[in-house]
């Protein structure tokens, strides 16, 4: 098996999200720290299973950012990945999915790919588009929220289950080659292990400029970004612990919710 | 000008899902003035009931699509038949949920017909002649707006982000039918396995108490278990990235993808409230949110919004209540009545 996996670079969820002085987007301080998207390290991991099933699988790493996103394909070779693709991007705003999408299926057109991952979405943008639009630019199959993989050697289709609303799965036959977005808990994803990552330092990572890529209209523009408006509809207790504890002793009891 | 705009039902086991009338408050919105040409477009094998139902409801035209054997949502199917359908009528926006079938197809759509893709929209604002829509990023944190540069605009809608639209209808929709014949040996339907959160009582409980990241490790979730154990008929949950972490069962989960609950009592123990983790308990009597993060989203939805740790916050919670209970109960106490 031949997988690429796209992986994204995001800021640490615990880190606070500022608009920036322009408005235009999220303020990139220095005191911010970077992580690979959550929801690809699911994607990492499971081709890293793939592969320990199926013998010669070899999983390829692409990312599309500015220079410092080619962390994550570091993290990414020292989980176990074998090669690293960095379209470098250094635009300091909003990158709709249509345009990292055209970039990386361009890339991956001639390369003979039999599974493309990605996360189900990135954890900052939240769009989900970037996998489904890769399928349909190489007009293979893709399947979303995929939640279990089953990979047979030396044929070319996969069994796939994919979660649908209220936790069931529709289980599906696909051909390869195919795209697949992993859904969240499909696997535990591994650390990094040293010596994969002192192996992964000698790695040369290749480096593809985005402009080289023919010009595409990115079809949506980011107008304004907000603070969403508070409206919140109940109360906030105040004062001491032992107050709010007090507070919604009696709420609760007034309502006889709490007997 | 007149707007032309394609919704596309979602239906699941002979159902029609609400988002589908939601999908036409959206439509009026991007229509600023007057009324926009709506259609709405079903896909399936067993349809015709269903788009009879649509076209009475909303007095609004419906194409059913009969696709004999799709009795179940297949993405490789959609995707070949909607961009057909598309092709031959076009419309300027094509609406679909922002549901797991939904997200599936719509990216896909809009590249096939060469126009843009906006998911996840939860309203639409007309400001100076440009139409924009409202969507969360950054777990809910930032909201921004999006203005889409080329058309067909297809557009995936937060199910209950807008209230369902109910026109004075006093007609019944055209209904067109048409019949693709279509396979797709590439992808194939093969059955589907029950949600492991089937009987967990979740459903049923008068009062759920769940956790969410803000416990931070898997045996905190005593904590929650603690707060539980003071309701009669309660039951525990938990958010998805815990279920993911495997700190508890799937069956536990509460949200789209998990159990949807609307007990009397819903209490939200460390957790931010991701729209997936809200869609499925807003729907509670009464919600109490505790969290130290007072940001999180989860205190937009709640009655009760308490800025604490739950590890302080329920372990004191638990004991005062004990203690006022113990105290009220040697108040009532006076012994033996036949002495009194």
């Amino acid at each position: 098996m031949k997988i690429l996996v796209c992986v994204k670079q995001v800021m640490e969820s615990e880190s606070p999200v500022r608009i920036n002085d322009f408005g235009r987007w999220i303020s990139l301080s220095s005191s911010i720290r970077f992580e690979m998207n959550p929801f690809d390290a699911y994607a990492v991991e499971e081709a890293l299973q793939i592969k320990e099933k199926i013998t010669g699988s070899i999983i390829h790493i692409i990312t599309v950012g500015p220079d410092k996103s080619r962390d994550v394909l570091s993290r990414a070779l020292g989980m176990g990945a074998d090669e690293a693709i960095h379209i470098l991007d250094n635009r300091m705003d909003y990158r709709p999915p249509s345009l990292t999408a055209s970039w990386i299926a361009a890339y991956a057109e001639d390369k003979g790919y039999d599974l493309i991952f990605t996360g189900i979405m990135s954890v900052d943008e939240m769009n989900g588009q970037t996998g489904p639009m890769i399928g349909q630019l190489l007009s293979i199959p893709c399947c979303t929220a995929t939640i279990r993989t089953q990979v047979y050697p030396g044929q070319n289709h996969i069994l796939v289950e994919r979660e649908i609303e209220g936790g069931a799965r529709d289980i599906f036959d696909i051909r390869l080659p195919c795209v697949l977005t992993l859904q969240t808990g499909i696997n535990s994803p591994r650390y990094p292990s040293l010596s994969m990552v002192l192996r992964a330092r000698k790695k040369e990572i290749a480096v593809i400029p985005a402009g080289s890529f023919e010009k595409k209209n990115p079809g949506v523009a980011l107008q304004a970004l907000h603070y969403p408006e508070k409206k919140n509809k109940g109360i906030f207790l105040n004062g001491t612990i032992e107050n709010k504890v007090d507070q919604l002793i009696d709420i609760l009891a007034k309502k006889a919710l709490l007997v | 000008m007149i707007k032309k705009i394609a919704i596309i039902a979602e239906h699941h086991r002979g159902q029609i899902m609400p988002v589908t009338y939601e999908l036409l408050t959206l439509a009026q919105k991007i229509q600023d003035t007057g009324l926009p040409e709506i259609c709405f477009f079903i896909l399936g094998d067993d349809i015709e009931t269903l788009a009879e139902t649509i076209s009475r409801d909303t007095g609004y035209a419906v194409h059913g699509v009969h696709v004999p054997g799709l009795s179940h949502y297949n993405g490789a199917l959609y995707k070949k038949i909607l961009p057909a359908l598309f092709i031959e009528e076009s419309f300027d926006y094509i609406c679909a949920p922002h549901s797991t079938s939904g997200m599936d197809y719509a990216p896909a759509l809009s590249i096939a017909l060469g126009g843009s893709c906006i998911t996840g929209v939860e309203d639409v604002i007309q400001k100076d002649g440009t139409t924009c829509f409202v969507r969360s990023m950054f777990g809910g944190k930032i909201s921004a707006r999006f203005a889409a540069k080329s058309t067909p605009v297809v557009l995936t809608l937060q199910p209950g982000a807008l209230k369902a639209f109910s026109p004075d209808k006093k007609r019944k929709g055209l209904l067109k039918k048409s019949v693709r014949q279509i396979h797709d040996d590439k992808m194939i339907f093969t059955g589907t396995r029950p949600s492991p959160s089937e009987g967990s009582g979740l459903a049923s409980a008068e009062v759920v108490v769940s956790g969410g990241r803000g416990i931070r490790e898997s045996q905190n979730f005593k904590y929650i278990e603690m707060l539980a154990g003071l309701f009669p008929r309660s039951a525990t949950g938990g958010s998805r990235p815990i279920c993911d972490y495997k700190w508890i069962t799937y069956g536990k989960q509460v949200g789209i993808t998990g159990t949807t609950v609307s007990p009397k009592l819903y209490f939200a123990c460390g957790i931010s409230g991701a729209p997936q983790h809200i869609e499925g308990m807003k729907g509670a009597g009464f919600i109490v949110a505790i969290n130290t993060d007072p940001d999180a989203p989860v205190f937009q939805i709640a009655d009760v919004s308490i800025v604490e740790d739950l590890m302080e916050f329920i372990p004191l919670f638990v004991e005062t209540f004990k203690k006022k209970r113990r105290e009220e109960d040697e108040r009532n106490d006076v012994g033996d009545p036949f002495l009194a």
